[in-house]
Parts: structure tokens; sequence; C-alpha cells
């Protein structure tokens, strides 16, 4: 969605995408879980004092609950926030959703993959089979029934929904701005058609030759801007480079569950106001030893179940 | 592994009990959220049902062959040995169209009728707890063939004001994924395709669904559970069929399957830790 034909703009730095999204946008965000999210990107967000974000999409975790903490977030529609059996709830997204801090407008994966489509086929609305008795629908996900006029039999129907913005973390682009992702790619290229403005944050740039070698999946045209930015999901995982960082998580939950006074001093000035740039959030975290630490699931089995148990 | 083995777990229990809700040659998919059922799945295919479809989370790969079960369902583990690797949306069309038989919800309530609750308790203008939200559930609950629900908490425990909190509860509080009747109708009369849900395993027992009145009937008591126990820990009045048998019990082979398959425990996840003491003898 949005065509971007100029291929000699698109590297832009961290602050300069991060200009691209405007309070009170509709922000798709990318991976899933704690796997492959643009968390670089949302502490550039965050320090750029961005207000009333409206995020939309499926299952998530750190990401959301850091954009609750953080007061950049005015909206949360995804159909999950939380760290399931691994971390528990999602701390800041609870306690913000129960003080009525944050509006939760409560959808469904697939409810949501529907509206973005509807975007993405330029169509006002989109069907589906007949979903009821669920208060999801009609609760804060507007909808409606018909009757088919070709079958006569009843559908949903959803109307589209289309981000202003979605930010994705990949992992390779070019200087044109042509993007590879690598599996696994969730909901990604789904925001990418849906989206007006697509940023994307790539663990390296490479040159055109290099990516026509290897093939890309995302043309530059739909890309807005791409800014190179190793380690820009940690903590959360970026396969097949890195594993997500779970001590780290750890830390952030301990932090987030603690209020909102010992989160900010304890995990936001640390991580996201203190680093002057991304380079120092690198070091501070560990630097070259926790990236080898993070990359050396694939030695072996045993290190890579080593990484699913830190604390 | 070689060491004799003596003793299984209520998680193992369960596993064996989920896994015998998947038949051989069924599509099944596992969301989020759902560390026990996926052992349960992968143990489905490797014992009584290697010809079972499977797509592993939210990866999207094809009959994935995961080294160990992840504590955060999103790891690429759940990539080794897939082939091909779909988009998301993909499985969701599938879903849709009618073709998924079988999925695994839970909820942090679950009334009689099977509906669950993954969203908040109070109500939307007062929200007491606010939970993870449903992901997935309230649009593959009402497409999917049929569904099992699962509980590790089916226990009741008192409040601090002497109120009993149940996890199996007379009437949710709100609907997330719709089981067989809410106050709008039952499935037939809201023109739902999906058969909705068929079996719920929990720590203490198997239910099925009455035929007529749609409410869980209780089918099995797992070992040293009794019928009271059942009905103290529960915060509706379920059937009871007038043979209760025993539930399915593990085999060795069953145990040593599954333990090789989740060296990291993911599956122990959720329980109350007394609970997951508890040892029975093979």
């Amino acid at each position: 969605m949005g065509i971007f034909p100029l291929r000699d703009r698109k590297i832009m730095s961290l602050s300069e995408a991060a200009r691209l999204i405007h309070d009170g946008d509709i922000v798709a965000v990318g991976g899933n879980l704690s796997a492959r999210e643009p968390i670089g990107m949302i502490r550039e967000l965050i320090r750029q004092g961005k207000r009333n974000l409206h995020t939309v999409g499926g299952a998530h975790g750190v990401d959301i609950d850091l954009m609750c903490g953080a007061g950049v977030v005015g909206t949360v529609q995804n159909s999950f926030v939380g760290f399931e059996a691994d971390l528990g709830l999602a701390p800041n997204f609870r306690r913000m959703a129960e003080a009525g801090t944050i509006q939760v407008r409560e959808t469904d994966c697939i409810a949501m993959m529907v509206q973005l489509r509807a975007s993405q086929f330029g169509v006002p609305f989109m069907p589906t089979p007949v979903v009821a008795g669920t208060q999801v629908l009609g609760l804060s996900t507007d909808f409606r029934q018909m009757t088919c006029p070709f079958s006569g039999e009843k559908v949903n129907l959803l109307p589209a929904l289309r981000p202003n913005a979605a930010i994705i973390h990949a992992h390779k682009a070019d200087d044109q701005g042509n993007v590879k992702l690598y599996p696994p790619y969730f909901a990604d290229l789904l925001f990418v058609e849906a989206s007006d403005k697509v940023i994307v944050t790539v663990e390296k740039i490479i040159t055109r030759k290099e990516m026509k070698h290897i093939g890309s999946n995302i043309p530059y045209y739909e890309i807005t801007g791409v800014v190179e930015l190793p380690l820009g999901a940690h903590p959360t995982s970026c396969y097949p480079d890195y594993s997500y960082d779970r001590s780290h998580l750890s830390e952030y939950v301990r932090a987030a569950q603690s209020g909102p006074e010992a989160f900010s001093s304890q995990y936001l000035q640390k991580y996201v106001f203190g680093p002057k740039n991304h380079q120092e959030y690198l070091e501070l975290i560990g630097g070259e030893e926790k990236r080898a630490a993070l990359m050396s699931w694939q030695q072996d089995e045993a290190r890579w179940r080593e990484l699913m148990l830190r604390e | 592994m070689t060491e004799k083995i003596t003793y299984y777990t209520i998680d193992e229990l369960m596993a064996v009990c989920l896994a015998r809700t998947i038949k051989d040659g069924d599509t099944v998919f596992n969301g989020v959220a759902v560390p026990l059922p996926f052992t349960a799945i992968m143990l489905a295919r490797k014992t009584h049902a290697p010809n079972s479809v499977f797509w592993g989370g939210l990866l999207a790969g094809v009959n994935p062959e995961p080294c160990f079960l992840p504590p955060t369902s999103g790891d690429s583990v759940m990539l080794r040995d897939a082939d091909p690797v779909l988009h998301l949306s993909q499985i969701f069309d599938l879903v849709m169209r009618g073709e998924l038989n079988r999925v695994f919800f839970s909820g942090a309530q679950i009334d009689k009728y099977g509906n669950l609750n993954n969203t908040l308790i109070g109500s939307p203008n007062n929200i007491r707890v606010k939970l993870p939200g449903g992901a997935g559930g309230s649009h593959v609950g009402s497409f999917a063939r049929n569904f099992t629900i699962w509980s590790v908490r089916h226990e009741a425990r008192t409040t601090s004001k002497g109120k009993r909190i149940y996890n199996l509860v007379d009437k949710v509080d709100f609907v997330t994924s719709m089981g067989h009747r809410t106050d709008k109708g039952d499935r037939q009369e809201l023109g739902i395709r999906g058969g909705g849900p068929d079996m719920v395993v929990t720590n203490l027992c198997v239910f099925d669904f009455d035929e007529v009145s749609k409410i869980m009937r209780l089918k099995s008591l797992h070992p040293r559970v009794t019928i009271q126990d059942v009905l103290d820990n529960t915060g509706f009045e379920p059937v009871i069929q007038e043979k209760v048998e025993e539930s399915a019990l593990p085999t060795e082979e069953a145990i040593r399957i599954i333990r090789e398959l989740d060296p990291l425990e993911t599956r122990k996840r959720g329980f109350s830790s007394e609970v997951l003491k508890r040892r029975y003898d093979l």
C-alpha cells in the first residue's frame, strides 16, 4: 500500500525513519510473541516521545508491553498480548488496561487478518463464514451480517483496516530498498501490502548484486524507508541469526511487574533513554559476547536448549 | 534414554488423554499459549496418528520435528525439519474453509457449555483483571470441526474475603470463544459451521458433552480422584454418567516419548506445584 518508486532515497537513519511515524498513527508492529519484533525501532519511537499510537496485529509480547509502559500507546488492538507460559502476563499492558490508561480494542488473529486483507485487496470490507456467540465481535471490532446475494448463505462482514504505518524487522535490504525476509514470516507480508508507510529495520544492508543473487521477497516500491540495525529485534529473536535473550526479557518482566516508577528507573532509563545510540545499547546489553551467545544456538542442541532456560 | 520408567506425572497423564482426541489423518493446529497440547500433538504423531497434518504454531511450518518444545511458542525450533514453511494466512484460510479437524483451547474461565474466557474478569466497562486475549480463539473456535478444551487449573481457591473462585464456572464473565450455547442461542441457531468442543481434559478428569443439554458430562476420572473431588472443584453441576470410567493411563512407551520430545519440560508449565509433585506408579 503506497508506492515509493524512487530507489535512491530508501536508506535512512533510525531517527529519520522513526520521524515518519506521527502521533495518533495506526501502527502494525511486525513479528509475533518473542520473535522478530522491531524493538530497536520501538525504543526510538519512545525516545522521540510519540503519543497515542494505536497498535494493530495478532499475538504479541514485549513490543506492545514496552510501548504501553513507555506511554506512547493510546489504543491496543492486538489479539493477544502476553508472554504465554514462558514469562506470564504482560505487566504494563495488564496494569494500564485495568486502570483505563490504555484503550483495548478486543480482536482476534483471523479478524485482524481479514480486516487487513480488505485493505490489501483495495475493498472496503471482507466477508468470513459466520462467527457468533463470541463477545469479541461487536464489542470493539465492528461487524455486520449479510445474506450473500449469489448463494443466499449468511456471512459476516468485517471493515477494512488500513494502518498508517507498518514497522518490521527483517534480515537484509539492498540500497534500493528491496528486502529479504527469512521464515517465519508471521503476518509481515500482509502488513506491508495493507499499510500506507512501511519502515523496515534490517540486520544488514547488502549490495544490489548480492540481493539479486539471493533473491528479495519484498519489492522496493512497497518500502518507505530502510535502516541498518544489527540486533534490531533484541531482546526478541531473529532466526536464523540469533535466539531471543531470555535473561533480558526476565529482567524486563520483573521491572514491569514492579510498577510504573520501578519500570521507568529499572528499565526505561537504563535501556531506552540511557544509551545515546543503538551501538551504546548493544554494548550495554553485553556487546560482542552477548551477540555470540545469542547466535550460538546453531552450535548444537544442548546449547540451544540452554538459551531457552536463561533466567 | 535407557533408564527404566517407574512412574508418570499428571502432565504426562493429561498429554495421553489429550493425544487421544486426535485421530489419525486429522489436520491439527496449535496456536498460542498451549504448551501441554503441543506435547500431546507430538505424542499423537509419534504413536497412533502418524498421518496427521500438523502446523507448528504461528510460524506455519508443515509437520515440524522440533528437538525440544519451546517455552515461547513462536521460537524457530518449531521450523526444524518443517517443509514447506507457509505464511500464517494460509493456515487461517484453511481453517476458515472448514478444513481444520482439531485444535486445543483453554481459558481463565471455562463454563458448563464449553464457552471460554481469555479476555477479562469483570465487565468491559469495569475490568477487574485484563487477561492476555484469545488470540485466534473466537474465530478458529467457530470454524474448526472440533476442539478439545484443556485445563491444568481445575481447582477452586478461596480468596481472602472468603469467596470461592473456580476455573470451571457456571457462566463466564466474557465469551471469548463460544462453546455450545450462550444467551444468544446454540451453534445451530446462530449458523456456526464448526462443531465446537467435544472433549475437556483437566488435571482431575475428562468430560465430554451431553447430547441434549450440551452441558459437560463427566466421562472419566484420573487415578486417586473421586466424583466428589470433581464436584468440590467445579462451579456447576456436570452431568454424571451412570458409569464413570478411569481415564486412559500412559504406557511406558508413551512416557518415554513425551520425555524425549520435551526435555525442557515445557508441558509442566501452568500446573500448581503440589499437583506436579505427585507420582503415579506405572
